[in-house]
């Protein structure tokens, strides 16, 4: 089942994919049960700004994102699909912002303008799909989703009321 | 399963810390606010004066720790009443050939009604704004009327190497009650600042800062305005008694810089304009603060961007806000369209590092109220239009063949610890999983604090030969252009973005992280953020010995500075 195709996409997914995140831009996507074979991971890039760094008002960065993945399946053959889109997804899964579509290869997308969330790509419809409703078949977090949560240690940091 | 261990070693230092080597030296500390919740407060009967975020204590490794190597607030024993007050900052406007005495001095300042000895130029904060026209040669007298050593380096100018004020570098420090001469040539239009090239994290910070403003020839250089303001950002840290002293022999909060907690615009807590209805208004923007990095709006009244450091861009720009890092400027108009008030903001997310998670920070740090009188004239038509400005799209023609060489050289911005308190290495080594590109805030000023330039050294590596700061030796032809890659290290035990100042000559931002700019400007101060790979091309076109240094106070106190040599064209003695 694996066979030659398939042992050589692992080899290149090695390649793709970090160990774990090497830096604040970089993302391991992860492959569902809908895909075991897709690999891939993402690159955040700062969007275009005048600035020395892209963010909103409000000060949230702004980034595009750029993924490269392999061993993507024609979506075809998870159902009646018809192209992959990423999405980036708040913390709470309530909002859906479309990124782009996805292929096999590196493909940049954008602007997400969160700083934590979870980046899914998923097979729909119609590549021009703004909602989503189709299966994920990678998904990653963003960096930021490194950031220690103290407040499991209350041994520790007692005293902390917020 | 590390960060098990890592906990398990942080309860250690915890306990640990009661026992610690540090003592409390309670001759040198003000008497602090008493932190709600503040493991030890009763036991130790130490008043920890850091004032912390809301909801945060101190690590408890922390609490009883003072920095090493003692602590002072200038102007010790002064009485308040006995100076003058601060005045605000007057209009300057000199000519070619013109002199000004400038004193640096103890001044009295009330903020948010408390009384503070600080600093002043000719007793105003910011100093006096002095504005020339572009190609004009001024001198100022400097006299140091301050408790501490000082200079005056003049930012952003390309001026003659002797005046650049760079102490260490192009001249001794002045001693208390000694004066120097700078003559200051002005080749560049734009807005430029001045301010001391020593402790710039107690000088500066005290008040010791102020604006050029070059005017150019051209009456339309900029897109017409009905008003101009200056805002020069800066923090001063302060508890409920008093400033947070400062290190004695150098710098205390070597790690993050110090980010104060009360935010100012001119010196000021709060900021006011009267404008009316439709006023296009031009802000020239300064940040002075030692290591905040601002994110500035004006109440989401439309912006665009003119001009940075030492140049127009090529396209006006909107812009939804200004990214301010340390000693940038940028100069933008609003326009401020319907009757209202409009608050001028700081807004940023901020890391919670106890919850792991974004908080969004605003700041108001003034009110800009627009009656309803219509401005006049009403320059609504050339603020809607975004210019092209295609003088300064010709002078960078020239530096375009070079964009795609191959770096020149290539520096690694770096940092490494010596000594720090236990619980300060095993929070890093937890907590640095992940490091933002930018951190707006500080969010463990207690680890901060007890950080000092003895304990943290700040590098910047040249890639090439493995040197590190003072004892990298770059030498570069007058003429040159020169392109420099800075890499702001992720990997290190506390990244963070460094704002990278080269002294006397102007440098492109070419790409950032792979990414071609497409506005270009040329800069003197380039904000580097954690991870990222930026591309500078140098104008090395100035000849003397020129300071490449980080900008934030407390990293260039710790190390973070080397010298780019530019050897006159001509030979020695030219
Ligand atoms: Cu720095």
């Amino acid at each position: 089942m694996i066979g030659r195709v398939g042992s050589a996409a692992l080899a290149l997914a090695l390649l793709v994919v970090p160990a774990r995140a090497a830096g604040p831009f970089d993302i391991p996507l992860f492959a569902t049960p809908r895909a075991p074979a897709a690999r891939g991971s993402a690159t955040l890039v700062f969007a275009e700004s005048p600035f020395g760094v892209a963010v909103t008002a409000d000060g949230h960065a702004r980034y595009d994102v750029r993924i490269t993945a392999a061993n993507l399946p024609a979506p075809s053959s998870l159902g009646a699909y018809h192209a992959y889109i990423a999405w980036a997804v708040t913390s709470d899964l309530a909002h859906w912002q479309r990124l782009g579509t996805v292929t096999n290869g590196t493909s940049t997308v954008g602007h997400i303008e969160l700083d934590k969330f979870l980046l899914v790509i998923a097979a729909e419809a119609d590549s021009a799909s703004t909602t989503h409703s189709g299966p994920s078949v990678l998904h990653g977090n963003s960096p930021s989703s490194w950031l220690q949560t103290f407040l499991a240690h209350s041994a520790f940091f007692h005293g902390v009321t917020d | 399963m590390s960060r098990g261990v890592g906990m398990a070693a942080l309860l250690v230092a915890a306990m640990a810390a009661a026992s610690s080597a540090q003592q409390h030296d309670t001759t040198t500390m003000p008497p602090g606010m008493p932190m709600p919740g503040m493991p030890g407060m009763a036991a130790g009967g130490m008043a920890m004066p850091i004032p912390m975020p809301k909801g945060m204590v101190m690590m408890p490794g922390l609490v009883g720790l003072t920095p090493p190597g003692g602590s002072f607030l200038p102007g010790a024993g002064v009485d308040p009443a006995s100076l003058p007050n601060v005045r605000p900052s007057a209009v300057v406007q000199m000519r070619d050939g013109d002199t000004l005495d400038l004193s640096a001095t103890l001044v009295r300042r009330t903020i948010a009604g408390r009384p503070y000895v600080m600093y002043g130029f000719n007793g105003e904060v910011p100093g006096p704004l002095i504005r020339v026209p572009q190609n004009a040669t001024i001198t100022v007298r400097f006299h140091n009327r301050i408790d501490l050593p000082s200079s005056v380096h003049w930012h952003g100018v390309r001026l003659d190497n002797r005046f650049d004020g760079a102490v260490g570098i192009t001249q001794q420090a002045v001693a208390p009650g000694d004066s120097f001469v700078y003559h200051v040539h002005f080749p560049d239009a734009g807005v430029y600042w001045y301010h001391p090239h020593v402790r710039e994290d107690v000088e500066q910070a005290l008040g010791l800062f102020g604006n050029m403003i070059v005017d150019s020839p051209d009456s339309a250089y900029y897109s017409p305005a009905n008003r101009e303001q200056v805002l020069v950002f800066d923090d001063l840290l302060v508890n409920a008694d008093s400033l947070i002293p400062y290190g004695k022999t150098g710098p205390d909060f070597a790690l993050m810089g110090r980010v104060g907690n009360l935010l100012l615009v001119n010196g000021e807590p709060r900021y006011t304009l009267a404008a009316h209805r439709g006023e296009v208004v031009r802000f020239f923007l300064t940040n002075a603060a030692s290591s905040r990095t601002y994110n500035i709006s004006f109440g989401g009244a439309p912006m665009k961007v003119l001009a940075s450091d030492v140049s127009r861009f090529e396209h006006e720009e909107r812009v939804p806000s200004v990214v301010l890092a340390p000693a940038e400027r940028y100069i933008v108009e609003a326009r401020f369209e319907k009757p209202g008030r409009y608050a001028l903001v700081n807004a940023v997310q901020a890391i919670n590092h106890y919850r792991g998670e974004f908080d969004a920070e605003v700041d108001t740090l003034g009110m800009v109220t627009v009656d309803s009188t219509p401005a006049a004239p009403d320059y609504a038509g050339a603020f809607a239009a975004l210019r092209d400005n295609a003088a300064v799209t010709r002078d960078i023609d020239r530096y375009r063949p070079y964009f795609d060489k191959p770096p020149d050289k290539r520096l690694t911005l770096t940092v490494r610890g010596n000594g720090l308190p236990v619980a300060t290495v095993q929070f890093m080594n937890v907590d640095t999983a992940y490091y933002a590109p930018v951190e707006w805030v500080d969010g463990m000023p207690d680890m901060n604090w007890l950080s000092t330039n003895d304990q943290v050294k700040w590098i910047l590596r040249d890639d090439a030969t493995g040197k590190e700061n003072m004892d990298i030796d770059w030498h570069v032809k007058e003429g040159s252009i020169v392109k420099l890659e800075l890499y702001n290290d992720p990997k290190s035990f506390h990244p963070m973005q460094h704002p990278i100042h080269l002294h006397g000559q102007r440098m492109l931002v070419v790409s950032r992280n792979g990414v071609r700019t497409t506005n270009l400007v040329w800069k003197d101060t380039v904000l580097i953020p954690v991870g990222s790979t930026v591309d500078v091309l140098i104008d090395a076109s100035n000849p003397g010995a020129w300071m490449l240094h980080c900008h934030i106070a407390e990293h260039l106190a710790s190390g973070m500075m080397t010298v780019l040599h530019v050897d006159p064209a001509a030979g020695p003695g030219r």
